[in-house]
């Protein structure tokens, strides 16, 4: 810590000594410095960009450029661009090339924060390597609780069984890693507040694959739903995904002792839909069926969901940038320039957003060094990585974002979505049913 | 504990007789009626639902354990890419559905034809994955038959490899979707709510299993393969083709296990390149279970672990389940180390 003050210390003097020759550089953003006379500072984004992820990915470094684009491609006399980085081997995102990717930001000198991963384990071979280099991060989709913190919220107690690990990441390094999406220990409590309010449901089977993150948020749904006055029926299933094929023997003990919904922590691949196409017969289809963000709009999981994937309910552990009314000027424009059929999602906004908070940071960093950054990478990267931490009320397009000493958002907020087709391509279509803001000290459960 | 040694074998050699079934027997009657006999007072409903999911997962088990245990009972091979073939027989069939418009997620418009095509793509099915498995027999076992019995168990192991990495690369990681051809319709036995899909897989099971049982006990094939299962030395001398014999046991197998397959994809809706590992490993050790090399040993074994399998699942914790099925056969095979009903292997 001493160390790098003392670092930043020096970068302070050398731009007091040529402050005299930067000019002033105030408001410079939108004030015509199209050129990049400073030099050019390079926003990196680290996304699966090929394969099956893909499709997530490009739309993110979509909202990426576009926020560079609305900061008028450069902030206060230098030039900004987008330096993308592809972290999919065979299609599918890999920690180990995440890593790779971080390693060669870290070599450029002129990458001094990016946007990225997207997935939960590739940032966990990323955060150490980036945490030495002082290269900040936000991840506009990393959900999983023990990236940031050692405990989830207290509120909804289960044993995440984190060991330790944000503090192992950032190996004593002071903390580079910000998301802008809520945690996984959200998801579960989200669904069970929607299922008792709105379904109005107060029997609920629960299962999960017996894994960190379903079972997790299994735990964290049954924790919420018994303390709001519901009561879980029937035995808790944790599956081997391996060598469980046949859940009815379950699903009708489940439905024998009087279950009016069924919750499953898990994703598409360890058989959480198929848990509900089982319940065929058993249940009405109009059962409603609850799960997380591993089996949200996602075509698979209504493929094997068949005749049953309609009331099946999801969560995503953000908000849902059409239900914020100060975003749809940014979604327009956003579609304006990227007309695609395939160019927008919801993350595309909260990449936005997250790109966006690291110009503001940036410019903030430039100034507090009296308008020219240090030529020294680690130290004008601290700079702006300090900056970025004090992140307070960042007016963005899905509204007011601070970062907690952890480096998360202070929005808490899940969006809830439910299947009403069983057709696969409409996958993504599915509808936006609530959110839940687990900002406030009662939650609540918003429906429009 | 000289003599606790000895007291423990002659327990074993008494227990591998008779005597040893009747003490199964036993303890299963005794498990029968301490924990299941109160639950069918409790709720006789959910018991009779139990049984059947129990029981059709049982004939799914057996349909790939009869080949696990038929390739042992001949050249004493584990051969580990069974559940495999059982994986692709399923795949090819669901392929050949699709050539005909019958995919998942569409109504099936072919009417009164439904149970010939479902009978003629099962026989192609069969035929096909059953001819495959004959190849990886001629390729991967055959020319290491008289070698050290290690290493067809090791060509088995990168055999079953090298089918997943095809199906993998063929089909992705995603579950392939079955289209659900199996007549549904739902009856009421004694309240409980039974599909006609269960039944159709138990009857197909049971039925293949006493048509195969026959076929060993009393065709002149079948008894070719008892005669090279007991010595293939003196087979030979009596002019069988060892060769030939060996090919129609692979034969066989792989066709029950495409059945299997098939019905698994149909029941369960879907099939991933990796289905067969875990599904393989219930069969063998149903396999084993109930004698390995004994036909109705394999379909007892299977039944066996289905119904514990639905039973915990149902009544139990999940958690569980695989620490009692496991549990209970180290109890079996260690105070009966032949199976329920004994082995059938060569005699040495």
């Amino acid at each position: 810590m001493i160390h790098h003050r003392a670092l930043k210390g020096s970068g302070l003097v050398l731009a007091a000594a040529v402050l005299s020759f930067a000019c002033g550089g105030g408001g410079g953003t939108s004030g015509g410095t199209s050129g990049g006379d400073k030099g050019t500072i390079k926003i990196g984004v680290e996304m699966p960009l090929s394969g099956t992820e893909g499709s997530q990915g490009q739309p993110i470094l979509k909202g990426v450029r576009f926020a560079v684009d609305k900061a008028g491609g450069s902030i206060k006399g230098y030039k900004l661009q987008v330096a993308d980085y592809d972290d999919a081997v065979n299609g599918v995102h890999d920690p180990q090339k995440g890593a790779q990717n971080v390693t060669a930001m870290a070599g450029d000198p002129k990458v001094l924060t990016f946007v990225g991963p997207l997935n939960s384990n590739v940032a966990k071979n990323e955060i150490p390597i980036a945490s030495d280099a002082h290269l900040s991060m936000i991840s506009p989709a990393n959900t999983g609780v023990c990236l940031t913190k050692e405990q989830p919220d207290s509120r909804f107690p289960f044993d995440a069984a984190c060991g330790g690990l944000a503090a192992q990441l950032r190996k004593g390094n002071p903390n580079n890693y910000y998301r802008l999406v809520t945690t996984d220990d959200y998801q579960g409590p989200a669904m069970a507040d929607y299922f008792l309010q709105i379904l109005k449901i107060t029997k609920v089977a629960v299962a999960s694959d017996n894994q960190t993150y379903g079972k997790g948020i299994a735990d964290a749904f049954s924790a919420e739903f018994k303390a709001k006055g519901g009561t879980l029926v029937g035995t808790r299933f944790d599956y081997d995904q391996q060598n469980t094929n046949d859940f009815k023997p379950w699903l009708t003990s489940a439905k024998t002792a009087g279950a009016q919904g069924v919750y499953v922590g898990g994703v598409t691949s360890t058989k959480v839909c198929i848990v509900r196409a089982q319940m065929q017969g058993i249940f009405d289809p109009a059962t409603p069926f609850g799960g997380g963000d591993g089996i949200v709009q996602d075509s698979e999981c209504v493929k094997a969901a068949g005749a049953m994937s309609t009331n099946v309910y999801a969560s995503i552990a953000a908000v849902d940038p059409t239900h914020v009314p100060s975003a749809k000027a940014t979604i327009d424009a956003y579609k304006k320039a990227n007309p695609g059929p395939n160019d927008y999602t919801a993350y595309s906004i909260v990449a936005a957003d997250a790109a966006g908070i690291e110009i503001a940071a940036i410019g903030r960093a430039i100034d507090a060094a009296g308008g020219t950054l240090p030529t020294d990478p680690l130290k004008a990267r601290e700079a702006v990585r300090a900056e970025l931490a004090k992140t307070s009320n960042y007016q963005g397009a899905l509204g007011s974002t601070s970062f907690d000493k952890n480096g998360d958002t202070n929005v808490k907020i899940v969006s809830i979505y439910a299947y009403n087709s069983s057709n696969p391509d409409d996958a993504n279509n599915e509808p936006w049913k609530a959110q839940v803001n687990y900002g406030d000290a009662t939650p609540t459960v918003q429906t429009s | 504990m000289a003599t606790v040694v000895g007291a423990l074998r002659q327990t074993r050699v008494a227990l591998s007789g008779q005597l040893g079934a009747w003490v199964f027997y036993g303890i299963g009657i005794a498990a029968f009626v301490l924990l299941i006999l109160p639950r069918i007072f409790q709720n006789p409903v959910l018991f009779l639902q139990t049984l059947v999911f129990g029981l059709t997962d049982g004939a799914l088990y057996a349909l790939i354990a009869l080949g696990y245990t038929m390739v042992y009972g001949i050249i004493e091979l584990i051969n580990f890419a069974h559940g495999d073939v059982f994986t692709i027989g399923g795949m090819i069939g669901i392929l050949l559905f699709s050539l005909l418009g019958l995919v998942p997620n569409k109504a099936a418009s072919v009417g009164l034809l439904l149970v010939p095509i479902l009978i003629g793509i099962t026989a192609l099915t069969m035929l096909i994955t059953g001819v495959i498995n004959v190849v990886i027999e001629r390729v991967a076992y055959k020319p290491l038959r008289h070698q050290p019995r290690l290493a067809p168990l090791i060509t088995a192991v990168g055999m079953s490899f090298l089918l997943e990495g095809i199906m993998f690369v063929w089909h992705g990681p995603n579950f392939v979707q079955a289209p659900d051809l199996l007549p549904s319709a739902r009856f009421s036995l004694l309240g409980a709510n039974i599909d006609t899909r269960e039944l159709i897989i138990i009857v197909v099971a049971v039925g293949l299993m006493l048509i195969l049982n026959s076929f060993v006990e009393f065709s002149k094939l079948g008894k070719a393969m008892r005669a090279t299962a007991q010595d293939r030395d003196a087979a030979t001398l009596m002019g069988i083709d060892i060769d030939r014999t060996i090919s129609v046991t692979f034969f066989i197998g792989a066709a029950l296990a495409a059945v299997g397959g098939l019905l698994w994809a149909f029941y369960y809706g879907s099939l991933r390149y990796d289905t067969g590992f875990g599904a393989g490993l219930a069969a063998f050790t149903a396999a084993v279970f109930g004698g390995i090399g004994n036909i109705q040993g394999a379909v007892l074994g299977a039944l066996v672990i289905g119904l514990v399998r639905a039973f915990n699942d149902g009544y139990g914790s999940a958690t569980w389940t695989d620490v009692i099925i496991f549990g209970i056969l180290i109890l079996v095979l260690t105070l009966r180390p032949t199976g329920l009903l004994g082995m059938r292997v060569p005699e040495k």
